[in-house]
């Protein structure tokens, strides 16, 4: 059978994919259908009826938003009746709509003002009794009943998109409503995305609610500076006041085909506020060329990466990035049996998927790309998602089909069972094979506490699956044993039908990982901290010996978990000194920091292209047209795999690094509206086994350190093991996110 | 035929306006004139058309409340945009018109706005609210001209009135427990796969169990066949049901539980029917216990349909769901006459749902229980059952009755002849075969359309591929022993043929055609019995001819104050959807009657079987408004080598893409139909 439909619409003749509807078809050939519910990225709402068209020999019309053609099929877009029974359905959604578009948020770029005008609704000549809906406060969010046309978008991406699943539809003919799904007020991580979707303003941000018209706002096209995923955004800045600097408005994203989470979209302020500072820069320029270290964070962009490997080749300083050269390592031994640089998957993979092991992670808080993926997979593809992790996430639930949870620490087992299973009939090497025979099942059950059975019915659900991935979390990359753990991932995507993510830890993980020569850290005297600790902190946060620009205002580039190379651009001024005039001052030749761009090393699969030539848009039918995919680059094959380390045992307390919804980094920590919970969360069990309980103030010893913090208890949490945030108190990037603590009880005097 | 003053239904055009009632043209359809016993009805009007049975009734009232109840019934609207201002437009120019301070200008609103509705709604509900209310216009315009040009109120627009209204839909008719399937087929399409199993559970909480082995009657009612083919409507319903256990959510409850309202049932039984019974009166806040004879709860359902069609482990989840309401369950114990006199103290009331466990016999010569070989069809399918579900073993009593070399169902070698034709022999044939049988026969008295329409197009396909052989036309004669043990039968063959008179032909035997089969074994399951004995004599409950407990089919209580019953104890072996609509019934009845000692239907119940007397499908209907020829989708069927010689599920259902797609055919054909009483 043919995977084609040929059919006509207006007498030209097109052709439809399988499960493509009419609608599709015709925006993809140019033709235009008007629409007021439909949204691209999920299932059709149907709710405005406005794409009807007329199909020849077909009795009255036919929708074309949930309708794929028939072969032969003749489609008409555009006719008097149409054209009438369109007209009706905008008077319709006019009636009784409020008449205060000089104030609305949405005045401008509102689709109501749009079809209204375009229709020529001009008059009511009708009208029902007025129903007086007070507006809603949800946070972050606020609704109007009276303005919103029951569109239901922002109900489809919150459930098909995201995830939470947070808000309803209450059904009532004219009187039906948006409402929190469940729950008296809303309660959902507040990504904001039923904002962006919108078609009018019924709901809005409350912070920038009538603090600007949209035609006032430039928009400055740019990329999310929070976590790996990559998302592209727009900055709107607008200059706020007479003589006021360029501030940032607010953020909007192309919600048609991609979307974002409340920190892209809600924490844009992070800008260094800093002013230029002539003896700091002196004193930054000495402190770099005396340095025996600098010391970074992977919360740069590629072209700073790359300056501090020209400072590393002309002073012969050293350069510490953990969590980079982490990711670096892991990456090398997945190189050494998979003989590529890259990783298989990407975002657009995790959504295509209908079969994924997520494992090693917290990646709802994460990263929120990563789960949105999920998320979309789980509903359009009814993928079965195993999630495993020694710790349930409750947000996760409705994505995952299965939680295999295993004991803290043994990653590289729970690995070796789960390769063990998907490559039982693959085509190993002797030696591989072995590696396999040899394994202690016993043992290994035992000790992750993972039975035969949960992997057996891993398998079985996997059965059907067409489009198989694995998904690396941060918990394997900074294991002790990740080189091994890497390996077996290789086995993995190298001998199965399985695709292969990593998430890098940071936003610019990835790109550090490939672009910097890294040495291991190491407790000297002398170092420059470029963003991290240091003897003299050259950083874009408060309290450095000298200022440089945050993320959102500098040029650049990052390397996404997609290996997607993405410009970025400036929302904010930064008056100050940047890395690139120490360089100069260095005597070190650049001009420009992005005259970098165009170096980055073609063996890290980079291109030499020009900054200025890189696109940093979404196509008109999704296609990404942002930065360019890195190419895919060989190397030499000669790893082996190591037979299993002892599994390691956690007992007692044990917390765990992991930030709540919205927070990353101190650059999040430092945004307005964004929650800031620094509590240390954990379950009731969790407050029995530490003998404390909600509220108390505690002290938590791990490793060599110690910190202060209330603890809250958590209902959603099961177990003993407790959150503890980073987002307030960084944690050396690098290490293993498990740590054995002791947690004792502050007693206020 | 109904006694009408005037009507538009179905297209029909009755007026009778100005005759004299002895003159009065009746109209061609069941008609729900009479209300209940005690009520007429004045008017009845739906998406068809209107029918007023009186002539004092306020048309303009009558068409207001009609818009009214598209507002109200919004559960099944307010989802787009021409429907949900179109229909409040309608009520609120129609409530201008009958206060009597409409105009003209009014009157052509109503028809540019219900053209509208008809033309672009999302579903029938709006396509067809505007049909009656312009009936009505057309024909009574005098009555409407007249309030606009007085300025007056309509005739009885201030007296208190009842009107009754449902919200129905073809498939949701058909279908014995009423589920809500649009409802539920729109959660799946809008990806709300727990919108979706509430939607189910309302009537149905058996969503698992009827999303894989329902025999659908709803399809046969789906107006989509008008247009193309019917949608898959039971495999949608497996979507949301398995969404509940892939997440490992905790159950869905369509409803809050009631607090406990201190009354006590018991339930006979814990198939379908005595579950659904129990489910619902638990939500009433009703203490529940059901009683079970087999040490497994499910009824036939767990012992009689094999795991390939309906795996144990998802049963399970609809049983746990039913306990999870707050049922008492009590196994292993068969109730007794003593017992049942004494429940009806210590409980205040009593639902039998003891289903039909007896299998009948095949009439032949020499039929005759003692001979080994000859194996009633629910004792076969219980120890192949409990042996491959809960791995009980068939005990020594039984393996030497059935001569089985193992302390299961092991057939290795054995000729095995089934007679039958429905969905229990169908489970014989297949089984047979997974328990290693050499040669399967399947005798049926009539043709292969027959068992299709009597069991499933796949049903009859799957066992055909298994290597079920079948003999149509044939009947077993006699069982002919050796010592009682069944050597072979002797198989009439028969033809049909017309009487010479025209008419039904009829089976004839073809003298001289007679035959000899050699089997093992013999299994009967060409009907079942209601085991009935352990209900007190002295009751004296009344039976039907056929060996059932009688009810008058609509409230399920027996002839005796209190005991009610349902599923296939009262109706004969009949499909789990019967028997769950039965007693979602009876329990709702039970509930009232718990409270006021008094037997009456909601009327809603009344309402839904008036509609399904009018029969709200109709198969001449011509579509409009969607593309036909779109085909429904078919979920993937284990290939036949590699089902055959285990318990693996057939039916693998959906896959995501193939849900939607599914989902997207549905044309939510929603109706409302309202009765002046």
């Amino acid at each position: 059978m043919s995977n084609f439909i040929e059919f006509k619409i207006n007498g030209t003749s097109v052709e439809a994919k399988k499960g493509e509807t009419i609608l599709q078809v015709a925006r993809k050939n140019g033709i235009y259908i008007p629409t007021m519910c439909y949204i691209s990225k999920t299932t059709p709402c149907a709710s405005c009826r406005m794409c009807v068209v007329e199909a020849e020999g077909v009795n009255g019309f036919v929708l074309s938003c949930n309708t794929p053609p028939v072969a032969g099929l003749n489609v008409q877009t555009n006719s008097e009746t149409l054209e009438l029974e369109r007209t009706n359905i905008m008077k319709l959604y006019d009636v009784n709509h409020p008449l205060e578009c000089g104030v609305c948020d949405k005045s401008g770029e509102c689709d109501l003002q749009n079809k209204t005008l375009e229709f020529g609704v001009a008059t009511q000549n009708f009208t029902t009794r007025e129903q007086h809906r007070p507006v809603e406060h949800w946070g972050l969010i606020n609704y109007d009943p009276a303005l919103c046309i029951m569109c239901e978008k922002c109900v489809h991406v919150c459930n098909e998109v995201i995830g939470d699943d947070a808000i309803d539809v209450k059904f009532g003919g004219y009187s039906s409503t948006i409402i929190p799904k469940n729950s008296e007020t809303l309660d959902c991580t507040f990504c904001g995305e039923c904002i962006a979707v919108c078609p009018v303003g019924a709901l809005v941000s409350s912070n920038f609610q009538y603090s600007a018209n949209a035609w006032e706002l430039s928009r400055v096209p740019a990329t999310c500076a929070h976590c790996s995923g990559g998302c592209s955004l727009e900055y709107e800045t607008k200059y706020a006041g007479i003589n006021g600097a360029n501030e940032i408005y607010r953020v909007k994203n192309n919600f048609e085909f991609t979307s974002l989470c409340g920190a892209g979209r809600f924490g844009y302020d992070f800008e260094n506020r800093a002013l230029r500072d002539e003896a700091a820069f002196e004193k930054a320029v000495e402190a770099v060329k005396n340095a025996k270290a600098i010391r970074f964070s992977s919360m740069i962009t590629n072209e700073e990466a790359y300056m501090l490997g020209e400072l590393k080749e002309n002073f012969g300083l050293k350069l510490f990035n953990e969590d980079a050269r982490m990711f670096q390592e892991f990456m090398g031994a997945y190189s050494s049996i998979s003989g590529k640089k890259h990783y298989s998957g990407s975002l657009d993979a995790i959504k295509q998927a209908d079969a994924v092991i997520m494992i090693g992670s917290r990646i709802a808080t994460d990263n929120p790309a990563v789960r949105y993926a999920l998320t979309t997979a789980s509903r359009h593809r009814g993928a079965k998602i195993v999630y495993a992790h020694p710790l349930e996430d409750a947000l996760m639930q409705n994505t995952i089909t299965q939680f295999m949870k295993y004991e803290v620490g043994t990653e590289e087992g729970v690995m070796a069972l789960l390769a063990n299973a998907i490559l039982k009939d693959a085509d190993l090497s002797e030696q591989e094979r072995a590696f396999f025979d040899d394994l202690d099942f016993g043992y290994l059950d035992a000790e992750c506490n993972v039975g035969a059975e949960e992997i057996a019915f891993m398998m079985q659900s996997f059965k059907r699956a067409k489009n198989r991935l694995l998904i690396i979390g941060n918990d394997l990359i900074a294991h002790e044993r990740s080189y091994n753990i890497a390996k077996l991932a290789a086995m993995i995507e190298k001998y199965s039908d399985f695709s292969l993510v990593v998430v890098p830890n940071e936003v610019n993980t990835l790109g550090v990982s490939l672009i910097s020569s890294l040495d291991k850290d190491e407790m000297i005297e002398n170092v420059v901290g470029y963003n991290a600790e240091g003897d003299f902190v050259i950083s874009s946060l408060s309290d450095a010996d000298m200022a440089i620009p945050a993320l959102n205002q500098q040029e650049g580039t990052f390397v996404s978990i997609d290996n997607r190379v993405l410009p970025t651009n400036v929302a904010v001024g930064f008056e100050g000194h940047t890395l690139n005039d120490i360089l100069l001052a260095c005597g070190i030749r650049h001009y420009n920091t992005i005259d970098c761009t165009k170096e980055l090393s073609c063996f890290a699969g980079f291109k030499a292209y020009e900054f200025d030539t890189l696109e940093n848009y979404i196509c008109a039918h999704g296609e990404d047209n942002r930065g360019y995919l890195l190419d895919e680059v060989s190397c030499e094959a000669d790893g082996v795999l190591e037979s299993l380390s002892d599994m390691p045992e956690f007992n007692g307390t044990v917390i765990y690094h992991s930030n709540p919804v919205l927070q990353f980094n101190a650059y999040t920590a430092k945004t307005k509206q964004l929650e800031k919970d620094t509590t240390l969360r954990g379950s009731a069990q969790f407050a029995a086994a530490a003998r404390i309980s909600d509220g108390d103030t505690i002290e938590i010893s791990y490793g060599s350190c110690s910190i202060t913090r209330e603890f809250k208890l958590d209902n959603d949490l099961k177990g003993t093991i407790a959150l503890n945030p980073t987002f307030d108190n960084a944690v050396d990037a690098g290490r293993y996110r498990f740590e054995k603590s002791k947690i004792v009880r502050v007693v206020h005097e | 035929m109904s006694k009408v003053y005037f009507s538009t239904w179905n297209g029909e055009l009755i007026n009778n306006i100005g005759k004299p009632e002895h003159e009065w043209e009746e109209s061609a359809y069941n008609l729900p004139a009479q209300y209940d016993d005690h009520r007429d009805s004045k008017a009845f009007i739906g998406w068809d058309g209107v029918s007023l049975f009186n002539a004092d009734v306020d048309v303009i009232r009558l068409a207001m409340e009609y818009a009214a109840q598209y507002q109200e019934y919004s559960e099944a609207c307010g989802r787009c945009a021409p429907g949900r201002w179109g229909g409040r437009i309608l009520y609120d120019l129609l409530d201008k018109i009958a206060r009597g301070e409409g105009s003209v200008a009014d009157l052509d609103h109503l028809k540019e706005v219900g053209k509208s509705m008809q033309l672009t709604s999302k579903c029938e509900i709006g396509k067809t609210v505007p049909n009656p209310i312009i009936d009505l216009m057309v024909h009574f315009e005098g009555e409407f001209m007249a309030c606009i040009n007085e300025q007056k109120a309509s005739k009885h627009y201030n007296d208190s009135i009842g009107y009754i209204a449902k919200i129905t839909a073809p498939c949701t008719d058909a279908c014995p427990a009423h589920v809500d399937i649009p409802a539920y087929i729109e959660g799946v399409r809008d990806l709300r796969f727990d919108d979706s199993l509430e939607a189910t559970r309302q009537t149905m909480p058996l969503a698992h169990v009827c999303g894989r082995v329902c025999p659908h009657p709803c399809e046969d009612a789906c107006r989509r066949t008008n247009l193309d083919e019917p949608i898959a409507i039971m495999a949608l319903k497996r979507l949301g049901a398995d969404w509940e256990t892939d997440h490992g959510y905790d159950f869905f409850h369509p409803m809050e539980k009631k607090s406990m309202s201190g009354k006590r049932v018991a339930v006979v039984g814990a198939g379908p029917a005595g579950l659904t019974t129990a489910y619902y009166l638990a939500a009433e806040g009703v203490a529940v216990d059901v009683y079970e004879e087999l040490p497994v709860l499910g009824g036939e359902v767990t012992v009689g349909v094999p795991q390939y069609r309906m795996p144990w482990e998802k049963y399970l989840q609809d049983i746990e769901c039913v306990r999870d309401m707050g049922v008492n369950f009590i196994l292993n114990h068969r109730v007794s006459a003593d017992e049942m006199r004494e429940f009806e103290t210590s409980y205040d009331a009593t639902m039998i749902a003891s289903g039909t466990r007896i299998s009948k016999k095949v009439y032949c010569d020499n039929e005759r229980a003692e001979i080994k070989g000859y194996w009633g069809a629910i004792d076969f399918l219980d120890w192949v059952n409990l042996y491959e579900k809960f791995d009980i073993k068939t005990p020594q009593r039984v393996q030497e009755q059935q001569m089985l070399p193992t302390d299961y169902v092991n057939l290795t070698g054995k000729t095995v002849a089934c007679v039958g034709g429905g969905f229990t022999s169908m489970d014989v044939v297949r089984c047979a075969i997974r328990a290693g049988a050499k040669k399967v026969v399947m005798i049926y008295r009539r043709d292969e359309q027959t068992i299709i329409r009597n069991t499933t197009y796949e049903e009859y396909h799957e066992a055909v591929e298994e290597g079920v052989e079948f003999y149509f036309h044939s009947a077993v004669a006699e069982m002919k022993d050796e010592n009682n043990v069944l050597k072979s039968l002797i198989i009439d063959k028969f033809e049909l043929v017309p009487p010479a008179d025209g008419g039904r032909a009829e089976l004839v035997k073809i003298e001289g055609a007679s035959y000899e089969l050699e089997v093992d074994y013999l299994v009967p399951a060409v009907s079942q019995a209601a085991d009935l004995k352990f209900i007190p004599s002295e009751w004296e409950l009344e039976m039907t001819s056929w060996g059932t407990l009688k009810t008058n089919g609509k409230d399920y209580m027996t002839s005796r104050k209190g005991i009610f019953a349902s599923g296939d104890c009262e109706y004969g072996p009949m499909t789990i959807v019967n028997a769950v609509g039965q007693a979602k019934r009876g329990a709702s009845v039970m509930a009232r009657y718990l409270q006021n000692g008094e037997i009456t239907l909601s009327d809603d119940e009344i309402m839904e079987d008036h509609l399904r007397k009018l029969k709200v499908y109709n198969k001449k209907e011509k579509i409009s408004g969607w593309l036909p020829g779109l085909a429904r989708q078919h979920s993937e069927v284990l290939d036949v080598d590699i089902r055959k010689f285990n318990n693996m599920e057939v039916n693998l259902g959906f896959t995501q893409d193939e849900a939607m797609s599914e989902a997207d055919r549905c044309m939510r054909c929603y109706y409302i139909a309202m009765v002046q009483a």
